[in-house]
Protein backbone atom coordinates (compact mmCIF):
# COMPACT_ATOMS: atom_id res chain seq x y z
CA UNK A 1 0.00 0.00 0.00
CA UNK A 2 1.27 3.10 -0.57
CA UNK A 3 0.89 5.74 1.62
CA UNK A 4 4.13 6.44 3.48
CA UNK A 5 3.78 10.68 3.47
CA UNK A 6 4.92 11.52 6.99
CA UNK A 7 3.13 11.02 9.95
CA UNK A 8 0.14 12.86 9.81
CA UNK A 9 0.65 15.25 12.97
CA UNK A 10 -2.20 15.33 15.42
CA UNK A 11 -4.42 18.67 14.51
CA UNK A 12 -4.23 17.04 10.76
CA UNK A 13 -7.10 14.65 12.49
CA UNK A 14 -10.76 15.62 11.89
CA UNK A 15 -12.23 16.89 15.86
CA UNK A 16 -14.94 14.48 15.52
CA UNK A 17 -12.12 11.53 14.55
CA UNK A 18 -10.28 12.63 18.24
CA UNK A 19 -12.93 13.33 20.28
CA UNK A 20 -14.44 9.29 18.92
CA UNK A 21 -11.36 8.15 18.79
CA UNK A 22 -11.58 8.66 22.76
CA UNK A 23 -15.05 8.01 23.42
CA UNK A 24 -15.96 5.22 21.29
CA UNK A 25 -13.43 2.34 21.51
CA UNK A 26 -14.04 2.80 25.40
CA UNK A 27 -17.86 2.36 25.36
CA UNK A 28 -16.91 -0.77 23.72
CA UNK A 29 -14.49 -2.09 26.22
CA UNK A 30 -16.85 -0.53 28.79
CA UNK A 31 -18.99 -3.06 27.55
CA UNK A 32 -17.47 -6.06 27.51
CA UNK A 33 -16.14 -5.40 30.75
CA UNK A 34 -19.60 -4.70 32.26
CA UNK A 35 -20.87 -8.01 30.45
CA UNK A 36 -18.29 -10.12 31.90
CA UNK A 37 -18.38 -8.20 35.31
CA UNK A 38 -22.27 -8.91 36.12
CA UNK A 39 -22.17 -12.39 34.13
CA UNK A 40 -20.02 -13.49 36.83
CA UNK A 41 -20.62 -11.65 39.72
CA UNK A 42 -24.79 -10.92 40.74
CA UNK A 43 -24.58 -7.33 42.06
CA UNK A 44 -27.27 -8.82 44.78
CA UNK A 45 -24.30 -11.12 46.33
CA UNK A 46 -21.70 -8.15 46.05
CA UNK A 47 -24.32 -5.70 48.40
CA UNK A 48 -24.61 -8.63 50.20
CA UNK A 49 -21.11 -9.38 50.96
CA UNK A 50 -20.50 -5.64 51.99
CA UNK A 51 -22.99 -6.11 54.86
CA UNK A 52 -25.70 -4.39 53.28
CA UNK A 53 -29.50 -5.80 53.62
CA UNK A 54 -31.39 -3.19 51.61
CA UNK A 55 -32.61 -4.20 48.32
CA UNK A 56 -30.94 -3.30 45.03
CA UNK A 57 -32.42 -2.35 42.16
CA UNK A 58 -30.02 -4.89 39.62
CA UNK A 59 -30.62 -2.38 36.91
CA UNK A 60 -29.46 0.59 38.57
CA UNK A 61 -26.37 -1.69 39.84
CA UNK A 62 -25.52 -3.01 35.41
CA UNK A 63 -25.78 0.59 34.90
CA UNK A 64 -24.00 2.85 37.14
CA UNK A 65 -21.10 -0.39 37.01
CA UNK A 66 -21.08 0.27 32.78
CA UNK A 67 -20.45 3.70 33.55
CA UNK A 68 -18.10 3.73 35.82
CA UNK A 69 -16.44 1.22 33.34
CA UNK A 70 -16.96 3.80 30.93
CA UNK A 71 -15.34 6.75 32.74
CA UNK A 72 -12.40 4.28 33.34
CA UNK A 73 -11.36 3.25 29.83
CA UNK A 74 -12.31 6.61 28.60
CA UNK A 75 -9.56 8.01 30.94
CA UNK A 76 -7.12 5.60 29.87
CA UNK A 77 -7.78 5.93 25.76
CA UNK A 78 -7.49 9.99 26.80
CA UNK A 79 -4.20 9.71 28.44
CA UNK A 80 -3.03 7.28 25.50
CA UNK A 81 -4.30 10.04 22.86
CA UNK A 82 -2.70 12.60 25.19
CA UNK A 83 0.70 10.93 25.44
CA UNK A 84 1.10 10.14 21.29
CA UNK A 85 1.79 14.08 21.04
CA UNK A 86 4.96 14.68 20.33
CA UNK A 87 7.15 15.69 23.11
CA UNK A 88 8.70 18.64 21.07
CA UNK A 89 6.94 20.60 18.97
CA UNK A 90 8.19 21.41 15.75
CA UNK B 1 3.15 -11.90 -0.17
CA UNK B 2 0.69 -10.11 2.01
CA UNK B 3 1.13 -7.62 -0.93
CA UNK B 4 0.32 -10.07 -3.47
CA UNK B 5 -2.90 -11.46 -2.37
CA UNK B 6 -4.51 -8.24 -0.48
CA UNK B 7 -6.03 -5.80 -2.49
CA UNK B 8 -5.18 -1.88 -2.49
CA UNK B 9 -7.97 0.20 -0.58
CA UNK B 10 -6.80 3.74 -0.65
CA UNK B 11 -6.51 5.52 2.94
CA UNK B 12 -9.11 8.55 3.18
CA UNK B 13 -8.76 11.54 2.79
CA UNK B 14 -7.49 13.92 5.73
CA UNK B 15 -8.74 17.71 5.06
CA UNK B 16 -5.92 20.18 4.21
CA UNK B 17 -4.44 20.97 7.83
CA UNK B 18 -7.43 22.36 9.25
CA UNK B 19 -7.87 22.41 12.88
CA UNK B 20 -11.68 21.80 12.36
CA UNK B 21 -11.98 20.00 9.46
CA UNK B 22 -15.57 20.93 8.35
CA UNK B 23 -17.62 18.10 7.21
CA UNK B 24 -19.74 18.37 3.68
CA UNK B 25 -23.12 17.18 4.29
CA UNK B 26 -23.87 14.66 1.49
CA UNK B 27 -26.98 14.19 -0.19
CA UNK B 28 -27.47 10.97 -1.65
CA UNK B 29 -29.52 10.70 -4.12
CA UNK B 30 -32.87 8.29 -4.15
CA UNK B 31 -31.84 5.07 -6.19
CA UNK B 32 -33.83 2.55 -8.00
CA UNK B 33 -32.97 -0.82 -9.12
CA UNK B 34 -32.11 -4.84 -8.52
CA UNK B 35 -29.88 -3.66 -5.92
CA UNK B 36 -31.51 -0.51 -4.27
CA UNK B 37 -34.66 -3.11 -4.37
CA UNK B 38 -32.62 -6.21 -2.50
CA UNK B 39 -31.65 -3.56 0.00
CA UNK B 40 -35.71 -2.14 0.69
CA UNK B 41 -36.25 -5.49 1.50
CA UNK B 42 -33.40 -6.39 3.96
CA UNK B 43 -34.15 -3.36 5.96
CA UNK B 44 -38.12 -3.57 6.12
CA UNK B 45 -37.53 -7.60 7.28
CA UNK B 46 -34.80 -6.82 9.98
CA UNK B 47 -36.87 -3.42 10.94
CA UNK B 48 -39.92 -5.26 11.17
CA UNK B 49 -38.12 -8.24 13.21
CA UNK B 50 -36.23 -5.75 15.62
CA UNK B 51 -39.81 -4.05 16.51
CA UNK B 52 -42.21 -6.72 16.23
CA UNK B 53 -40.52 -9.53 18.26
CA UNK B 54 -40.74 -8.11 21.54
CA UNK B 55 -44.28 -8.32 21.44
CA UNK B 56 -44.70 -12.00 20.59
CA UNK B 57 -45.55 -13.75 23.58
CA UNK B 58 -44.38 -17.69 24.88
CA UNK B 59 -46.97 -19.60 26.76
CA UNK B 60 -47.22 -16.21 29.73
CA UNK B 61 -44.18 -14.56 28.98
CA UNK B 62 -42.60 -12.63 26.15
CA UNK B 63 -41.31 -14.83 23.61
CA UNK B 64 -37.63 -12.80 23.77
CA UNK B 65 -36.71 -11.44 26.74
CA UNK B 66 -32.85 -10.98 28.37
CA UNK B 67 -34.38 -10.59 31.89
CA UNK B 68 -31.57 -8.47 33.25
CA UNK B 69 -33.68 -7.61 36.40
CA UNK B 70 -33.69 -11.57 37.25
CA UNK B 71 -30.41 -12.69 35.59
CA UNK B 72 -32.54 -14.85 33.00
CA UNK B 73 -32.63 -14.60 28.99
CA UNK B 74 -35.84 -16.24 27.54
CA UNK B 75 -35.16 -17.29 24.15
CA UNK B 76 -38.73 -18.77 23.17
CA UNK B 77 -39.24 -21.74 25.14
CA UNK B 78 -35.48 -21.90 26.59
CA UNK B 79 -34.34 -20.11 29.53
CA UNK B 80 -30.64 -18.93 30.00
CA UNK B 81 -29.21 -18.57 33.31
CA UNK B 82 -25.56 -16.75 34.09
CA UNK B 83 -23.79 -20.06 34.17
CA UNK B 84 -25.02 -20.67 30.19
CA UNK B 85 -22.39 -17.66 29.52
CA UNK B 86 -20.44 -20.56 27.53
CA UNK B 87 -23.79 -20.24 24.32
CA UNK B 88 -23.30 -16.62 24.07
CA UNK B 89 -19.19 -16.91 23.55
CA UNK B 90 -19.72 -19.63 21.36
CA UNK B 91 -22.50 -17.64 19.48
CA UNK B 92 -20.14 -14.22 18.91
CA UNK B 93 -17.63 -16.65 17.59
CA UNK B 94 -19.94 -17.86 15.16
CA UNK B 95 -21.12 -14.27 14.13
CA UNK B 96 -17.02 -13.21 13.67
CA UNK B 97 -16.30 -16.38 11.49
CA UNK B 98 -19.98 -15.51 9.59
CA UNK B 99 -18.47 -11.96 9.34
CA UNK B 100 -14.90 -13.24 8.26
CA UNK B 101 -16.80 -15.46 5.66
CA UNK B 102 -19.09 -13.46 4.31
CA UNK B 103 -16.20 -10.31 3.61
CA UNK B 104 -13.95 -12.72 2.23
CA UNK B 105 -16.54 -14.32 -0.35
CA UNK B 106 -18.57 -10.95 -1.28
CA UNK B 107 -16.98 -7.97 0.46
CA UNK B 108 -18.58 -5.90 2.84
CA UNK B 109 -22.49 -7.02 2.00
CA UNK B 110 -22.93 -6.57 5.94
CA UNK B 111 -22.26 -2.91 5.42
CA UNK B 112 -24.49 -2.82 2.33
CA UNK B 113 -27.60 -4.37 3.50
CA UNK B 114 -27.76 -5.18 7.32
CA UNK B 115 -25.72 -2.92 9.04
CA UNK B 116 -28.20 -0.93 11.52
CA UNK B 117 -26.21 1.98 11.05
CA UNK B 118 -27.44 1.41 7.09
CA UNK B 119 -31.21 0.39 8.48
CA UNK B 120 -31.17 3.16 10.31
CA UNK B 121 -29.65 5.69 7.72
CA UNK B 122 -32.14 4.40 5.13
CA UNK B 123 -35.05 5.27 7.26
CA UNK B 124 -34.19 8.68 8.49
CA UNK B 125 -32.95 9.32 4.86
CA UNK B 126 -36.30 8.46 3.84
CA UNK B 127 -38.22 10.41 5.93
CA UNK B 128 -36.55 13.39 5.13
CA UNK B 129 -36.84 13.16 1.08
CA UNK B 130 -40.66 12.77 2.08
CA UNK B 131 -40.29 15.68 4.18
CA UNK B 132 -37.83 17.83 2.29
CA UNK B 133 -37.86 16.42 -0.96
CA UNK B 134 -35.32 15.13 -3.76
CA UNK B 135 -31.52 15.75 -3.27
CA UNK B 136 -31.84 18.86 -5.63
CA UNK B 137 -34.85 20.67 -3.04
CA UNK B 138 -32.74 19.21 0.22
CA UNK B 139 -29.70 21.25 -1.27
CA UNK B 140 -31.58 24.57 -2.19
CA UNK B 141 -33.23 23.99 1.08
CA UNK B 142 -29.93 23.72 3.22
CA UNK B 143 -28.51 27.08 0.92
CA UNK B 144 -32.22 29.24 1.46
CA UNK B 145 -32.30 31.51 4.86
CA UNK B 146 -34.40 30.84 7.28
CA UNK B 147 -37.58 31.77 6.72
CA UNK B 148 -41.35 30.10 7.36
CA UNK B 149 -41.14 27.54 4.89
CA UNK B 150 -38.08 26.19 6.03
CA UNK B 151 -38.27 26.19 9.70
CA UNK B 152 -41.70 24.76 9.50
CA UNK B 153 -39.87 21.24 7.04
CA UNK B 154 -37.43 21.49 9.64
CA UNK B 155 -39.38 21.39 12.77
CA UNK B 156 -41.19 18.28 10.91
CA UNK B 157 -38.55 16.51 9.90
CA UNK B 158 -36.81 16.71 13.54
CA UNK B 159 -39.95 16.15 15.32
CA UNK B 160 -40.92 12.85 12.77
CA UNK B 161 -36.88 11.89 13.13
CA UNK B 162 -37.07 12.32 16.86
CA UNK B 163 -40.20 10.54 17.25
CA UNK B 164 -39.34 7.20 15.60
CA UNK B 165 -35.76 7.07 17.78
CA UNK B 166 -37.93 7.12 20.74
CA UNK B 167 -40.27 4.61 19.23
CA UNK B 168 -36.56 2.71 18.36
CA UNK B 169 -35.11 3.16 22.46
CA UNK B 170 -38.78 2.09 23.55
CA UNK B 171 -38.23 -1.07 21.70
CA UNK B 172 -34.63 -1.41 22.58
CA UNK B 173 -35.17 -1.35 26.68
CA UNK B 174 -38.62 -3.26 25.75
CA UNK B 175 -35.90 -6.72 25.32
CA UNK B 176 -34.67 -6.26 28.80
CA UNK B 177 -38.15 -5.10 30.35
CA UNK B 178 -41.23 -6.71 29.93
CA UNK B 179 -42.56 -4.59 26.70
CA UNK B 180 -46.13 -4.89 27.64
CA UNK B 181 -45.40 -3.12 31.26
CA UNK B 182 -43.01 -0.87 30.15
CA UNK B 183 -45.53 0.22 27.45
CA UNK B 184 -48.44 0.95 30.07
CA UNK B 185 -45.60 2.74 32.02
CA UNK B 186 -44.57 4.59 29.09
CA UNK B 187 -48.41 5.41 28.32
CA UNK B 188 -48.81 7.00 32.43
CA UNK B 189 -45.41 8.90 32.25
CA UNK B 190 -43.93 6.20 35.10
CA UNK B 191 -41.52 4.48 33.74
CA UNK B 192 -38.72 3.76 36.10
CA UNK B 193 -35.33 6.01 36.18
CA UNK B 194 -33.20 3.69 34.49
CA UNK B 195 -35.41 2.21 32.14
CA UNK B 196 -36.19 6.10 31.32
CA UNK B 197 -32.58 6.89 31.20
CA UNK B 198 -32.04 3.92 28.46
CA UNK B 199 -34.51 4.67 26.45
CA UNK B 200 -33.19 8.45 25.87
CA UNK B 201 -29.61 7.02 25.61
CA UNK B 202 -30.32 4.62 22.78
CA UNK B 203 -33.14 7.39 21.04
CA UNK B 204 -29.89 9.81 21.35
CA UNK B 205 -27.46 7.34 20.13
CA UNK B 206 -30.17 6.16 17.05
CA UNK B 207 -30.87 10.19 16.39
CA UNK B 208 -27.36 11.23 16.30
CA UNK B 209 -26.05 8.00 14.56
CA UNK B 210 -28.92 7.89 11.78
CA UNK B 211 -29.46 11.66 11.42
CA UNK B 212 -26.41 13.06 11.51
CA UNK B 213 -22.88 11.52 11.98
CA UNK B 214 -24.16 8.67 9.02
CA UNK B 215 -21.02 8.02 6.78
CA UNK B 216 -19.06 9.53 9.44
CA UNK B 217 -19.29 6.41 12.03
CA UNK B 218 -18.36 3.73 9.10
CA UNK B 219 -15.70 6.20 8.23
CA UNK B 220 -14.34 6.95 12.32
CA UNK B 221 -16.12 4.50 14.47
CA UNK B 222 -16.10 1.23 12.94
CA UNK B 223 -13.68 -1.29 13.33
CA UNK B 224 -15.17 -3.45 11.02
CA UNK B 225 -14.57 -1.30 8.09
CA UNK B 226 -10.54 -0.59 9.53
CA UNK B 227 -9.80 -3.81 9.04
CA UNK B 228 -11.76 -5.56 6.09
CA UNK B 229 -9.40 -5.13 3.72
CA UNK B 230 -7.31 -7.93 5.19
CA UNK B 231 -10.06 -10.44 4.35
CA UNK B 232 -10.36 -8.98 1.01
CA UNK B 233 -8.19 -11.36 -1.76
CA UNK B 234 -7.95 -11.03 -5.73
CA UNK B 235 -11.32 -13.15 -5.67
CA UNK B 236 -13.54 -11.34 -3.65
CA UNK B 237 -16.60 -9.50 -5.10
CA UNK B 238 -16.00 -5.80 -4.80
CA UNK B 239 -18.12 -3.15 -6.53
CA UNK B 240 -15.49 -1.65 -9.55
CA UNK B 241 -16.03 0.80 -12.39
CA UNK B 242 -14.36 -0.62 -15.48
CA UNK B 243 -12.02 1.71 -16.02
CA UNK B 244 -10.81 0.22 -19.62
CA UNK B 245 -14.30 0.31 -20.97
CA UNK B 246 -15.13 4.07 -19.50
CA UNK B 247 -12.20 5.72 -19.86
CA UNK B 248 -11.30 8.27 -21.57
CA UNK B 249 -15.13 10.08 -20.14
CA UNK B 250 -16.86 12.65 -21.46
CA UNK B 251 -20.12 14.07 -22.37
CA UNK B 252 -21.77 13.54 -26.10
CA UNK B 253 -25.00 13.59 -27.91
CA UNK B 254 -27.40 10.48 -27.32
CA UNK B 255 -26.61 8.57 -30.33
CA UNK B 256 -23.37 9.50 -31.15
CA UNK B 257 -20.78 7.38 -32.03
CA UNK B 258 -18.14 7.56 -28.52
CA UNK B 259 -15.47 5.72 -30.72
CA UNK B 260 -15.30 8.80 -33.33
CA UNK B 261 -14.92 11.05 -30.46
CA UNK B 262 -12.31 9.24 -28.57
CA UNK B 263 -14.17 8.84 -25.21
CA UNK B 264 -15.04 5.76 -23.27
CA UNK B 265 -18.59 4.23 -22.06
CA UNK B 266 -18.45 6.72 -19.36
CA UNK B 267 -20.72 10.26 -20.12
CA UNK B 268 -19.57 11.95 -17.04
CA UNK B 269 -22.48 12.67 -15.93
CA UNK B 270 -21.48 12.29 -11.86
CA UNK B 271 -24.95 10.33 -10.96
CA UNK B 272 -23.12 7.41 -9.41
CA UNK B 273 -21.10 10.34 -7.70
CA UNK B 274 -24.35 11.58 -6.16
CA UNK B 275 -25.74 8.32 -4.90
CA UNK B 276 -23.12 7.80 -2.77
CA UNK B 277 -24.23 7.81 0.90
CA UNK B 278 -20.52 8.23 1.78
CA UNK B 279 -19.77 11.04 -0.77
CA UNK B 280 -17.27 8.77 -3.09
CA UNK B 281 -16.35 8.65 -6.37
CA UNK B 282 -16.39 5.25 -7.30
CA UNK B 283 -13.89 5.46 -10.94
CA UNK B 284 -11.55 6.60 -8.34
CA UNK B 285 -10.91 3.08 -7.56
CA UNK B 286 -11.79 0.98 -4.38
CA UNK B 287 -11.87 3.39 -1.52
CA UNK B 288 -11.98 2.78 2.22
CA UNK B 289 -15.36 4.56 2.49
CA UNK B 290 -17.02 2.48 0.25
CA UNK B 291 -19.68 0.79 2.16
CA UNK B 292 -20.69 -1.51 -0.76
CA UNK B 293 -23.88 -0.98 -1.04
CA UNK B 294 -24.24 -0.77 -4.81
CA UNK B 295 -26.32 2.01 -5.20
CA UNK B 296 -23.78 2.93 -7.93
CA UNK B 297 -24.24 0.23 -9.87
CA UNK B 298 -28.10 0.27 -9.80
CA UNK B 299 -28.05 3.96 -11.13
CA UNK B 300 -25.33 3.50 -13.86
CA UNK B 301 -27.21 0.86 -15.05
CA UNK B 302 -30.14 3.37 -15.40
CA UNK B 303 -27.88 5.70 -17.53
CA UNK B 304 -26.29 2.52 -19.67
CA UNK B 305 -29.93 1.63 -21.12
CA UNK B 306 -30.68 4.72 -21.86
CA UNK B 307 -27.77 5.32 -24.12
CA UNK B 308 -27.88 2.18 -25.33
CA UNK B 309 -24.50 0.74 -23.69
CA UNK B 310 -24.40 -2.90 -22.30
CA UNK B 311 -24.84 -2.29 -18.24
CA UNK B 312 -22.25 -3.07 -16.09
CA UNK B 313 -19.92 -0.22 -16.91
CA UNK B 314 -19.78 -0.28 -13.04
CA UNK B 315 -20.69 -3.95 -11.31
CA UNK B 316 -19.81 -6.18 -8.89
CA UNK B 317 -16.79 -8.13 -10.12
CA UNK B 318 -13.07 -9.07 -8.74
CA UNK B 319 -9.73 -8.08 -9.08
CA UNK B 320 -8.86 -10.96 -10.96
CA UNK B 321 -11.94 -10.74 -13.58
CA UNK B 322 -10.72 -7.35 -13.85
CA UNK B 323 -7.30 -8.13 -14.85
CA UNK B 324 -8.55 -10.53 -17.25
CA UNK B 325 -7.66 -13.56 -15.24
CA UNK B 326 -9.81 -16.09 -13.78
CA UNK B 327 -11.79 -16.08 -10.25
CA UNK B 328 -11.62 -18.84 -7.96
CA UNK B 329 -14.90 -18.91 -5.77
CA UNK B 330 -13.83 -22.08 -3.83
CA UNK B 331 -10.53 -21.06 -2.20
CA UNK B 332 -8.51 -22.38 0.66
CA UNK B 333 -9.36 -19.64 2.94
CA UNK B 334 -13.16 -19.63 1.74
CA UNK B 335 -13.19 -23.60 2.48
CA UNK B 336 -11.76 -23.08 5.93
CA UNK B 337 -14.08 -19.98 7.07
CA UNK B 338 -17.02 -22.97 5.77
CA UNK B 339 -16.03 -25.71 7.61
CA UNK B 340 -15.81 -23.96 10.94
CA UNK B 341 -18.87 -21.97 10.27
CA UNK B 342 -20.96 -25.26 9.78
CA UNK B 343 -18.78 -27.28 12.32
CA UNK B 344 -19.38 -24.42 15.16
CA UNK B 345 -23.01 -23.77 14.06
CA UNK B 346 -24.09 -27.65 13.98
CA UNK B 347 -22.11 -28.23 17.34
CA UNK B 348 -23.48 -24.85 19.16
CA UNK B 349 -27.34 -26.33 18.02
CA UNK B 350 -27.11 -29.61 18.66
CA UNK B 351 -25.68 -28.47 22.52
CA UNK B 352 -28.73 -25.86 23.09
CA UNK B 353 -31.12 -28.97 21.83
CA UNK B 354 -29.77 -31.37 24.39
CA UNK B 355 -28.79 -29.17 27.32
CA UNK B 356 -29.48 -30.95 30.15
CA UNK B 357 -31.56 -28.40 32.77
CA UNK B 358 -29.33 -30.26 35.74
CA UNK B 359 -25.95 -29.75 36.04
CA UNK B 360 -23.40 -31.36 38.18
CA UNK B 361 -20.31 -30.32 39.28
CA UNK B 362 -17.47 -32.83 41.46
CA UNK B 363 -14.36 -31.34 43.38
CA UNK B 364 -12.61 -33.81 45.44
CA UNK B 365 -11.41 -32.29 48.84
CA UNK B 366 -7.80 -31.13 47.93
CA UNK B 367 -5.89 -30.82 51.54
CA UNK B 368 -5.94 -34.98 51.96
CA UNK B 369 -6.00 -37.89 49.92
CA UNK B 370 -8.36 -40.26 52.34
CA UNK B 371 -8.98 -40.42 55.89
CA UNK B 372 -8.59 -43.56 58.27
CA UNK B 373 -11.26 -44.05 60.39
CA UNK B 374 -11.50 -45.71 63.97
CA UNK B 375 -13.29 -49.26 62.65
CA UNK B 376 -10.85 -49.63 59.54
CA UNK B 377 -13.04 -47.63 57.19
CA UNK B 378 -11.76 -44.73 55.21
CA UNK B 379 -13.46 -41.69 54.13
CA UNK B 380 -12.97 -39.29 50.99
CA UNK B 381 -14.41 -35.62 50.97
CA UNK B 382 -16.07 -34.62 48.30
CA UNK B 383 -17.44 -30.70 47.16
CA UNK B 384 -20.84 -30.97 45.11
CA UNK B 385 -22.43 -28.22 43.15
CA UNK B 386 -25.57 -28.78 42.24
CA UNK B 387 -27.28 -25.96 38.99
CA UNK B 388 -30.76 -26.37 38.51
CA UNK B 389 -31.12 -24.79 34.94
CA UNK B 390 -35.16 -25.57 34.72
CA UNK B 391 -37.86 -22.81 35.53
CA UNK B 392 -38.96 -24.45 38.92
CA UNK B 393 -37.79 -25.73 42.52
CA UNK B 394 -36.60 -29.36 42.27
CA UNK B 395 -35.75 -31.97 44.50
CA UNK B 396 -33.04 -34.42 43.45
CA UNK B 397 -31.81 -37.82 45.04
CA UNK B 398 -28.07 -38.19 45.29
CA UNK B 399 -26.35 -41.84 45.46
CA UNK B 400 -23.48 -43.46 44.40
CA UNK B 401 -22.17 -46.34 42.36
CA UNK B 402 -19.16 -47.57 41.26
CA UNK B 403 -17.70 -49.91 44.13
CA UNK B 404 -19.47 -52.43 46.12
CA UNK B 405 -20.24 -51.33 49.77
CA UNK B 406 -19.40 -47.77 49.34
CA UNK B 407 -21.70 -45.64 51.53
CA UNK B 408 -22.71 -41.93 51.21
CA UNK B 409 -23.05 -39.77 54.39
CA UNK B 410 -24.06 -35.97 53.55
CA UNK B 411 -26.28 -33.64 55.90
CA UNK B 412 -29.32 -34.55 53.25
CA UNK B 413 -29.19 -36.95 49.89
CA UNK B 414 -32.61 -35.14 49.26
CA UNK B 415 -31.52 -31.98 47.76
CA UNK B 416 -34.05 -28.77 47.70
CA UNK B 417 -32.78 -26.35 44.59
CA UNK B 418 -34.45 -23.29 43.59
CA UNK B 419 -34.95 -22.36 39.64
CA UNK B 420 -31.71 -21.16 38.31
CA UNK B 421 -29.96 -21.59 41.50
CA UNK B 422 -26.68 -23.54 42.79
CA UNK B 423 -26.17 -25.30 45.76
CA UNK B 424 -23.18 -26.69 46.91
CA UNK B 425 -23.04 -29.04 49.68
CA UNK B 426 -19.67 -31.35 50.94
CA UNK B 427 -20.45 -35.09 51.12
CA UNK B 428 -18.09 -38.05 52.16
CA UNK B 429 -18.30 -41.56 51.02
CA UNK B 430 -17.12 -44.26 53.53
CA UNK B 431 -15.75 -47.76 52.21
CA UNK B 432 -14.22 -50.99 54.43
CA UNK B 433 -10.48 -50.73 52.33
CA UNK B 434 -10.48 -54.60 51.78
CA UNK B 435 -12.32 -54.47 48.25
CA UNK B 436 -10.01 -52.10 46.99
CA UNK B 437 -7.64 -53.42 44.46
CA UNK B 438 -6.19 -50.30 43.33
CA UNK B 439 -5.26 -47.37 44.92
CA UNK B 440 -7.52 -45.21 42.65
CA UNK B 441 -11.24 -45.89 41.86
CA UNK B 442 -13.51 -44.81 39.51
CA UNK B 443 -16.90 -43.87 40.79
CA UNK B 444 -19.35 -41.99 40.22
CA UNK B 445 -22.15 -39.78 41.25
CA UNK B 446 -26.22 -39.90 40.43
CA UNK B 447 -28.45 -37.12 41.18
CA UNK B 448 -32.03 -37.79 39.76
CA UNK B 449 -35.01 -35.86 40.31
CA UNK B 450 -37.89 -37.25 42.63
CA UNK B 451 -40.79 -35.83 40.95
CA UNK B 452 -41.75 -34.26 37.86
CA UNK B 453 -40.36 -35.12 34.21
CA UNK B 454 -37.16 -36.87 34.87
CA UNK B 455 -33.69 -35.39 34.70
CA UNK B 456 -30.88 -37.16 35.51
CA UNK B 457 -27.20 -36.07 35.79
CA UNK B 458 -24.16 -38.59 36.25
CA UNK B 459 -20.81 -37.40 37.36
CA UNK B 460 -17.33 -39.48 37.41
CA UNK B 461 -14.80 -38.94 40.06
CA UNK B 462 -12.39 -41.03 42.29
CA UNK B 463 -12.39 -42.60 44.83
CA UNK B 464 -8.79 -43.10 46.90
CA UNK B 465 -7.60 -45.38 49.45
CA UNK B 466 -4.74 -47.82 50.41
CA UNK B 467 -4.92 -51.30 49.13
CA UNK B 468 -4.38 -54.11 51.99
CA UNK B 469 -3.09 -57.34 50.78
Amino acid sequence: MEHKKTPQSENQIPIVQQVISVLWPSFLTAGIATIFTFTFFDPQEIVLCTGHEAQINRLGIYSLGFFLFWVLTSSSCALTCYFRRPVRPH
Amino acid sequence: MKKSRSVDVKPPVVDDGSFYAKHQKVYPRQVSGLFASLRTTGVLVLLSLYYFVPWLKWDDRQAVLFDLPARKFYVFGITFWPQDFFYLAMLLIIAGLALFFFTSLAGRLWCGYACPQTVWTEVFLWIERKVEGSRAKQIKLDKADWGRRKLRLKITKQSIWILFSLWTGFTFVGYFTPITTLGQELVNLSTGPWETFWIIFYSFATYGNAGWLREQVCIYMCPYARFQSAMFDRDTLIISYDEQRGEPRGSRKKGSDPAIQGIGDCIDCTLCVQVCPTGIDIRDGLQYECIGCAACIDVCNTVMEQMDYKMGLIRYTTENTLNGKRTHVLRPRIIIYATLLTGLTVLLLYMILTRSPLELDIMRDRNTLYRELPGGLVENVYTLRVINKSEKERRFQLSVSGIEGLTLVSKQTLIPVAAGEVVELSASLRLDPVVLKRPSNKIQFILESTEGDPVKATQESRFIGPVIR
